[in-house]
């Protein structure tokens, strides 16, 4: 992932902002779009940025903070290499998305919505993949992963793990 | 409009809530979230209501009434419905002790309550008996909760200063957000998160003081049930009356009320429903007051320094040793400093008992130098506070109104919001610096210079700089542009330059003027008296002309003076290298009736509430006795005889002031001394003791002797909060603590001192920093 330098962010996004916002304080309405363009620049929202966009739009970084964990769109960290996303739809927590969730837990060391210490993976949680077919389902970056045991779910990730341990060797 | 609530055919106004409609009505349909200062939220869903028609149960507080709206408030559907919802709020909150087969017992084997770190249940909080969570329950009459009751386990925030909480008691009603942001126009917290893992607080980690709390206590006031909780007043119950009054911690003093349990001073809050009034209190009306009065610092006794060292004396004693020092010596070597604390009796006393008794006219006050005088002599022209609220475009100059001056600050903020532009001239973010225009930072050690430039960009079109023109141009424009002028100018050494330019600039404009100071009566002392510069006594000093120092609850020296002998008369203890002859305790705000002057000179009343502590006495009996004591005129010093003295309008007499040219060399930060160091007298003085001080509280908000130094300044120094440094002026060097806050723009240091005068010379002085140790 490329990390926007600051000058670009603002670039691209905040002067046509800064025109627009700096008189009309707390327009919340143009909130929304602006975190979500610096999530797209950075692929989740620093800290930093928070402050900086409040002292633009002249919202409270309070109040911004608020949005950003109200939605879960919104991310505070930066994802994992890999994201994994495990279904947690009826289909699959039927066919026991709990005990894959376990498993990807023990394996990790992380729960839902968190990242590994390494960077290495980010797990979180839908709703549905829509292939209830294949339930239970995960979902690693754009690959899915159907009919799963536990153990299936184990050697996967062992799998993705593996080439990143012969780079460090 | 008529609308029929409940049977009943009730007419009310067009607009209004139907919860608005029934309180009006005295029909009380249960709540917690619904607020009177604040905007409808719908939140708590209590107070669901049927309205024929409407589909649902609409909330009574978000819904406004129509005409022939037919509403029904308590019908067993709704009283059920109410129940369930009131339940699933007790489910995640401590209430065992609500819903208690025993809860009237327990307070008979509660202990110590104080030693409890959390609430467990509701006689064990401190909002038990005056909580309306607690009054809702007993109206729906819940005794049992079918839901599995759920502890959140978060933990306590009592680290910061002035108020806890407790979010395992919050029921996300929202109103301390609310009124932080609506009211208070500080959006310091807000809901952060979603459903059960929901939070209040401020951004990220940040401590409430990083977040730009101003400890002003609406939120602590609002709170519906004991989630925020005062320090002071915790475990304090329910207090026995609530008595009108002022704040003396500023020139503004503003109204308050006095809360009083068993005779002692128990809190203070601003006017109106304790429970819904926001106020316009800053954190000295809100928080400090209580702390001051029931310091355990308070001077209790007389104290005589015998031989052998001090010794506390009978009054009848202290009384004949002041007599017998006061009789020794000629009138015109007798000094006197007043504190600008006092009331205008205790002021008109001092005139008649020093004037007209003891015959001096060295009459002073240890603020009362060439600086203030120019500063204050600007007030001739001030508006008041209410006439703001006319202004088009506002201009702070060196207003620093962290913690202090709320009333004005909030009037700047709320004229902000409503689009009126607001440029902030200085260094200092405060309270007021997100809802400015333009935060217009002088260039650093030309600030002269810089008022220069606007006096000139308005003369002539001009070359000045694209913010002064932007500044100048809205000024122009506007019909009603009025200065906000901050005693931080006061500090800097060219001040007076400053003040003459600000004044040129006001009359080319046109423009108005309006001066705060933190002294709650200078104007009435100023008015009163005729006084002296505390320049022109101090020399009288050093040149051995005065024998005795009469020092009244003010705090002028940092070391003994050369007189023979010292009398000091103060709610507190002088300090001891004063090594004062005779210290008189004497009574203060809340302790005495009196009167202080506001800026246009009007009059503003208050009354005693309660008994000074140990033998304190008001000072206006202090200087009756020693009279009769000296006894060489009949005159009446007490409150009754002095108050009809005082003129109905009062104007001030400003003291003579020689002006010396300066010293120091005004100079811009350079390579080798890169910083510009920033000094301000503590402003938060009240007698002869800093608040800061004394009150620990109030010492980590306000920290005196120490550096206050931008994130990013520190950031790239690698420099930590609490690390000390070495600061170095080309003439000077100190070690001090290191606080790290955002208040001040990089480049910048801030330093809060205790003493009346300064180290590093000239203020602003360029300096440069190192760290201590390495
Ligand atoms: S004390 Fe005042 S400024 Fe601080 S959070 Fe509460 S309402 Fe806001
Ligand atoms: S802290 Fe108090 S005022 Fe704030 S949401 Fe919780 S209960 Fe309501
Ligand atoms: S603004 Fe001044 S008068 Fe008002 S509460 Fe604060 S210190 Fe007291
Ligand atoms: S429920 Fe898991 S893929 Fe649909
Ligand atoms: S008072 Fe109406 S929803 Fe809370």
């Amino acid at each position: 992932m490329t990390e926007l330098k600051k000058s670009d962010f603002e670039k691209k996004t905040i002067v046509d902002f800064k025109k627009d916002l700096i008189n009309k304080r707390k327009q919340h309405g143009s909130l929304i779009p602006l975190l979500q363009s610096a999530q797209d620049s950075y692929g989740y929202i620093p800290e930093k940025t928070v402050y900086y966009i409040s002292e633009l739009v002249g919202i409270p970084s309070a109040e911004i903070y608020g949005v950003i964990t109200f939605y879960s769109q919104f991310r505070l960290k930066p994802l994992g290499k890999h994201v994994i996303r495990i279904c947690e739809g009826t289909a699959c927590h039927v066919n026991g998305a709990k005990n894959i969730l376990k498993s990807l837990q023990n394996e990790l060391g992380i729960s839902i919505d968190e990242t590994s210490d390494d960077g290495l993976f980010t797990l979180l949680s839908v709703a549905c993949l829509g292939c209830c077919s294949i339930s239970p389902v995960i979902m690693i970056d754009s690959k899915i992963y159907g009919k799963l045991t536990p153990d299936m779910t184990k050697k996967i990730i062992k799998e993705y793990k593996k080439p990143e341990k012969q780079n460090v060797s | 409009m008529k609308v029929t609530i409940d049977n009943q055919e009730i007419y009310v106004k067009e607009g209004i809530t139907i919860l608005d409609a029934a309180q009006e009505h005295n029909i009380y349909i249960p709540h917690l979230c619904s607020h009177l200062e604040l905007s409808p939220y719908g939140g708590c869903r209590l107070c669901i209501i049927e309205v024929e028609g409407m589909k649902g149960y609409p909330t009574a507080c978000t819904t406004k009434v129509e005409d022939k709206m037919v509403i029904r408030t308590h019908t067993k559907t709704l009283q059920q419905m109410r129940r369930e919802i009131l339940q699933l709020i007790l489910s995640e909150h401590p209430s065992a002790c609500l819903i208690c087969d025993e809860q009237e017992e327990c307070s008979s084997f509660q202990q110590t309550i104080r030693k409890v770190g959390a609430t467990t249940g509701c006689r064990w909080c401190p909002k038990d008996g005056d909580c309306e969570l607690q009054k809702v329950v007993d109206y729906l009459e819940i005794d049992k909760i079918t839901f599995p009751v759920y502890y959140r386990q978060l933990p306590i925030e009592n680290h910061e200063p002035f108020y806890d909480r407790d979010y395992n008691l919050c029921i996300y009603c929202a109103r301390c957000v609310r009124i932080c942001e609506e009211h208070r126009k500080s959006s310091v917290i807000s809901l952060r998160q979603r459903g059960r893992f929901s939070t209040i607080g401020p951004a990220f980690n940040m401590s409430h003081i990083d977040a730009g709390c101003e400890f002003c206590g609406a939120c602590v006031s609002v709170c519906p049930t004991g989630a925020l909780s005062e320090k002071g007043r915790k475990w304090g119950g329910i207090p026995d009356s609530y008595n009108a009054s002022i704040c003396p911690l500023c020139d503004l003093n503003c109204d308050i009320q006095v809360l009083m349990k068993k005779g002692k001073v128990i809190g203070t809050l601003p006017p109106g429903d304790p429970h819904q009034s926001g106020g316009e209190l800053c954190v000295k009306g809100r928080f400090c007051l209580t702390h001051i009065i029931n310091s355990p610092d308070r001077l209790k006794e007389p104290e005589y320094l015998f031989d052998e060292g001090i010794g506390i004396v009978s009054w009848d004693e202290a009384v004949k040793q002041a007599g017998k020092m006061l009789k020794d010596v000629n009138g015109k070597r007798v000094a006197v400093y007043l504190s600008p604390n006092l009331t205008l009796e205790e002021i008109l006393a001092a005139k008649l008992f020093f004037k007209d008794i003891i015959n001096t006219s060295n009459i002073t006050s240890s603020i009362l130098n060439s600086n203030l005088i120019s500063y204050i002599s600007l007030s001739e022209e001030s508006i008041s506070l209410k006439e703001i609220e006319k202004s088009d475009c506002i201009i702070s100059v060196f207003l620093n109104g962290n913690y202090n001056y709320a009333p004005l600050t909030l009037s700047i903020k709320q004229k902000a919001e409503k689009g009126t532009p607001y440029f902030q001239i200085g260094w200092i973010k405060d309270t007021t610096s997100r809802y400015a225009y333009q935060q217009i930072i002088p260039f650093p050690g030309r600030e002269k210079t810089f008022f220069n430039k606007i006096a000139q960009s308005i003369e002539n079109a001009d070359n000045s700089s694209p913010e002064i023109k932007e500044l100048v141009k809205k000024i122009k424009i506007s019909s009603n542009p009025i200065f906000i002028l901050g005693p931080d100018i006061m500090g800097l050494t060219e001040a007076d330059g400053i003040l003459k330019i600000i004044k040129k600039i006001i009359t080319l404009t046109g423009s108005k003027i309006f001066l705060t100071n933190p002294y709650s009566n200078l104007i009435g002392l100023l008015s009163l008296i005729d006084t002296k510069s505390n320049e022109e006594i101090n020399e009288l000093i050093s040149q051995k002309k005065i024998d005795l120092l009469y020092i009244i609850g003010d705090n002028p020296f940092q070391k003994r003076p050369p007189v023979n002998s010292i009398i000091c008369q103060s709610p507190f203890p002088a300090p001891d290298y004063l090594n004062a002859d005779l210290a008189l305790p004497s009574a203060m705000w809340g302790e005495i009736s009196g009167s202080f002057a506001d800026i246009k000179g009007n009059i503003k009343k208050f009354k005693a509430v309660t008994n000074p502590p140990g033998k304190a006495i008001q000072n206006n009996e202090i200087f009756d006795r020693i009279n009769k004591e000296i006894g060489k005129k009949d005159i009446k010093f007490t409150y009754k005889g002095i108050s009809k003295l005082i003129p109905k309008k009062l104007e001030m007499r400003f003291p003579f002031v020689k002006r010396k040219p300066l010293k120091a060399k005004i100079s811009p930060p350079n390579t080798s001394f890169p910083l510009l160091l920033i000094q301000e007298k503590n402003p938060h003085i009240f007698y002869n003791i800093s608040l800061s001080n004394n009150i620990r509280d109030m010492r980590e908000i306000v920290t005196e002797d120490a550096i206050i130094m931008n994130p990013t300044d520190a950031l790239k120094m690698e420099i930590q909060n609490g690390d000390s440094i070495f600061v170095k002026s080309d003439i000077y060097e100190k070690i001090y603590p290191i606080i790290v806050r955002k208040i001040i723009p990089q480049n910048f240091l801030l330093l809060i001192t205790s003493s009346r005068t300064f180290d590093f010379n000239p203020n602003p002085c360029p300096v440069h920093i190192r760290r201590n140790n390495v």
